[in-house]
């Protein structure tokens, strides 16, 4: 049979890993937003920390996935559930677009438009919060896009240590060298990603044409 | 009129996010409570006899009771287990009582039987809430192979006749058995074991063949393993008895038995019902004979009149 | 909330003074040892050259930037020892094309500090659309964006913005200066005529010297971060300084000089 045929007759497991999937990446995109956009935003204010903040983010991504999991799996209370273990690893993978596009979205705003604020009498708060935010916004949620496409794609390994999700299709296929139950949950994990990106590059671009100048 | 109408325009987007947070709050829930309902989830790990088990509790209680059941084979290796099981995942999988006394409660392993089932009934029912079923009936523990030519060209009966031969031969290990506290290390230890150079490190899938094949002299394989007669393998006596049971049993979550006790009535008309010679025959069908482990199962049921 | 400054009645004091003020960035000067002062009601153009000081000079007055030596005083106080926040609300800030926030509609721009300041919502509308009027605007323009607008209708919010608060201080940097020519002389008339019937004091920074002589009541000519003269607007083309002369030189060739 193939694989549509395979995906109907186990609907109600792939049901139950998608929803998995979700939730994993989902509450991981969700912690490192916030956790990240507010650094993003501390780093345009503390410019001393930009180099160490961004830099820090950027050796987390480049230590592989699986390692990364790997290396939380000793730590007590973490790693005692796959669960949190995983959710914490997608996050930490996530920070990175969510940080630099936090504060390459704010450095971007017109800076005529910030002094302007400024003079006018805005605090830094209302600054923040009417002008350079909204102004941003594109930016950042094209921050959040990636940051939940990453997270879908890497949640596909969380299957390897425990923690569920359509990477479990493609672990158990590889291990039964069985191409139906891999793309069962390779091609779900897929569609995941691009409806994700799809989404939020909509609300991405529709933020971003609000403020486009003639 | 004019502050309407921005009003008017910022509410698509607030509408949207709305609507992003409340799909992420219906999914908050699902991590670790029960999400099937009505249903079983019968999980196992990735090698033969796993499938098999996981397939004969599936069978079992499709009989006995009119819950469906999903299986969710072919998680790679205990930890996963026990994380899919702990996690509400999975509600029953086959498990050993020697692994799971070493590798699961972390404790020191021990020869005794009686002893190590208690202990690890116990202790999973207070550090985890997981009911343990009774014995199977078999003993899966690891088992040192050799070639049988060798066995009997050095007439060989036990590992410690065989301790001689060692530093000569090439040993071919699985990742498990290299780490876990009773496997490798203390083997080594027992027996004063040496070999010809440090033991090559395969996937179980891969180790029968590297002793067919003449890659490796000896390997850590399992006591019923299917292809010990199919293939003219040796098991060499444990004279040491330093290897701990492993009696094969099911794991079960609490919750689940308290809702559905009729599964745990099915799971137990399985005690005691499968000897070691009965695995390695189905082990055999499986891994010899190519046959659907389902297939395999349902035979196997029907000749010990637990089902028709 | 405190009230906003007063028109120049109760304190009888300069509205803005400079006392002798400098300021250096990483040690290079770009004002030395100014002093000068603008009364209520009064209209001060500073004249120069890019690069002669005039936007530093009116950032030390609304205190985007702190003087690194002398003082700065608005309204009697130095500007150090102002809130930041309250001096600024209390001074209006015109640039070139406006600086219009692009997310915020006309009216949203307008009503800024009004509603900062937590003016009630009937005031704040009422006097957008008297600002609207008074800048010479269309009321249906409130509800467009910045970026549909013409450079001249965003220069007007951007005048209409900064008068939205009714603060006793204007500044202007260069406001009129991105304008083309039609459009900038309109808005030099108008300008001249709310001046009139407004009584604030005015600080207004150009490098055009006809801008200049048309809207100054005293003129403040300045070079390398230096004051050169500091002169009523009737005698400034008749002084005899070599810089002056240079300048009315340069715009001399041009028709329309003689506003003398």
């Amino acid at each position: 049979m193939n694989f549509l045929q395979f995906m109907m007759a186990n609907r109600q497991q792939v049901l139950d890993l998608t929803l998995e999937h979700i939730t994993l990446a989902g509450i991981a995109t969700v912690l490192a937003a916030l956790v990240g956009i507010p650094l993003g935003i501390l780093i345009t204010r503390v410019p001393q920390l930009s180099k160490p903040v961004l830099g820090g983010a950027n050796i987390i991504q480049t230590i592989p996935s699986l390692a990364l999991f790997g290396f939380l799996l000793p730590a007590p209370w973490i790693g005692e559930r796959a669960g949190r273990l995983a959710v914490l690893a997608l996050a930490l993978y996530a920070l990175l677009p969510l940080i630099r596009n936090t504060y390459a979205g704010i450095r971007g705003v017109d800076p005529a438009v910030v002094e302007a604020g400024r003079a006018m009498g805005l605090t830094d708060r209302q600054l923040l919060f009417q002008v350079e935010l909204p102004l941003a916004s594109g930016v950042i949620v094209a921050g959040v896009r990636i940051a939940t496409v990453l997270s879908i794609g890497v949640a596909t390994i969380a299957a390897a240590i425990g923690a569920g999700g359509l990477g479990e299709f493609i672990f158990r296929g590889l291990a039964m060298v069985n191409n139906q139950v891999i793309l069962a949950g390779a091609i779900p994990a897929a569609l995941l990603a691009l409806v994700a990106d799809f989404v939020l590059g909509r609300l991405e671009r529709r933020l971003g044409s609000v403020h486009l100048k003639s | 009129m004019t502050i309407d109408s921005i009003r008017a325009r910022r509410q698509p987007i607030r509408c949207k996010l709305l609507l992003l947070g409340l799909v992420f709050l219906l999914f908050f829930p699902s991590t670790g409570c029960e999400r099937h309902g009505d249903r079983i989830v019968v999980g196992s790990k990735n090698f033969t006899e796993q499938l098999i088990l996981g397939e004969i509790f599936a069978q079992i209680i499709e009989a006995r009771t009119p819950l469906p059941v999903e299986r969710r084979f072919y998680l790679a290796g205990t930890f996963l287990c026990q994380q899919a099981i702990l996690a509400g995942r999975i509600d029953v999988y086959p498990e050993y009582t020697g692994t799971a006394l070493t590798a699961v409660l972390k404790q020191q392993p021990s020869g005794d039987r009686r002893e190590v089932y208690q202990r690890v009934e116990r202790g999973y029912e207070s550090k985890f809430g997981l009911r343990v079923g009774p014995p199977l009936g078999f003993d899966d523990r690891f088992a040192m192979v050799i070639r049988g030519d060798d066995a009997r060209r050095l007439h060989l009966q036990t590992l410690s006749q065989a301790a001689q031969f060692t530093p000569q031969w090439r040993a071919g290990f699985g990742y498990e058995f290299m780490e876990r506290p009773d496997g490798y290390k203390g083997l080594v230890a027992s027996y004063g074991l040496r070999f010809a150079e440090a033991p090559r490190i395969m996937d179980l899938g891969l180790i029968t063949r590297a002793l067919k094949d003449r890659q490796v002299d000896i390997i850590a394989g399992n006591n019923t393993d299917g292809l010990i007669p199919a293939l003219d393998f040796f098991v060499l006596e444990d004279d040491h008895h330093y290897f701990p049971p492993y009696e094969a049993l099911a794991i079960m979550r609490g919750g689940m038995l308290k809702s559905h006790p009729e599964v745990g009535a099915a799971l137990g008309e399985l005690a005691g019902a499968i000897s070691d010679d009965e695995m390695r025959r189905m082990n055999y069908a499986v891994d010899g004979e190519h046959r659907d482990p389902p297939a395999v199962v349902k035979e196997f049921l029907r000749r010990r009149g637990l089902i028709h | 909330m405190t009230a906003p400054l007063s028109h120049g009645s109760a304190t009888e004091g300069p509205a803005i003074e400079f006392d002798h003020a400098s300021f250096r960035l990483n040690g290079r000067p770009l004002l030395e040892d100014l002093t000068l002062l603008v009364k209520q009601g009064e209209t001060l153009v500073l004249l120069g050259r890019s690069g002669s000081g005039k936007t530093t000079t009116l950032k030390l007055i609304n205190r985007l930037l702190l003087p690194t030596a002398g003082e700065v005083r608005v309204n009697g106080r130095a500007t150090a020892q102002w809130d930041p926040i309250r001096l600024r609300r209390s001074i209006g800030y015109v640039i070139q094309d406006g600086g219009l926030f692009p997310h915020f509609t006309v009216e949203r721009n307008i009503a800024l500090v009004p509603r900062i300041e937590n003016w009630p919502r009937a005031r704040v509308e009422e006097r957008v659309r008297e600002l609207l009027a008074k800048v010479g605007l269309n009321a249906d323009l409130a509800s467009r964006y910045p970026s549909q607008l013409s450079g001249g209708q965003r220069q007007r919010v951007g005048v209409a913005r900064a008068l939205a608060a009714d603060p006793p201080i204007l500044i202007l940097d260069e406001a009129f200066g991105a304008l083309d020519p039609i459009t900038r002389s309109e808005m030099q008339k108008e300008f001249r005529a709310l001046q009139r019937r407004m009584q604030k004091a005015v600080i207004f920074v150009t490098h055009d010297l006809r801008e200049a002589l048309f809207l100054a009541d005293r003129i403040a000519l300045m070079e390398q971060g230096r004051l050169v003269v500091d002169l009523p607007v009737g005698e400034f083309s008749r002084s005899e300084d070599r810089l002056v002369r240079a300048y009315v030189e340069a715009f001399s060739g041009l028709p329309d000089i003689s506003r003398v």
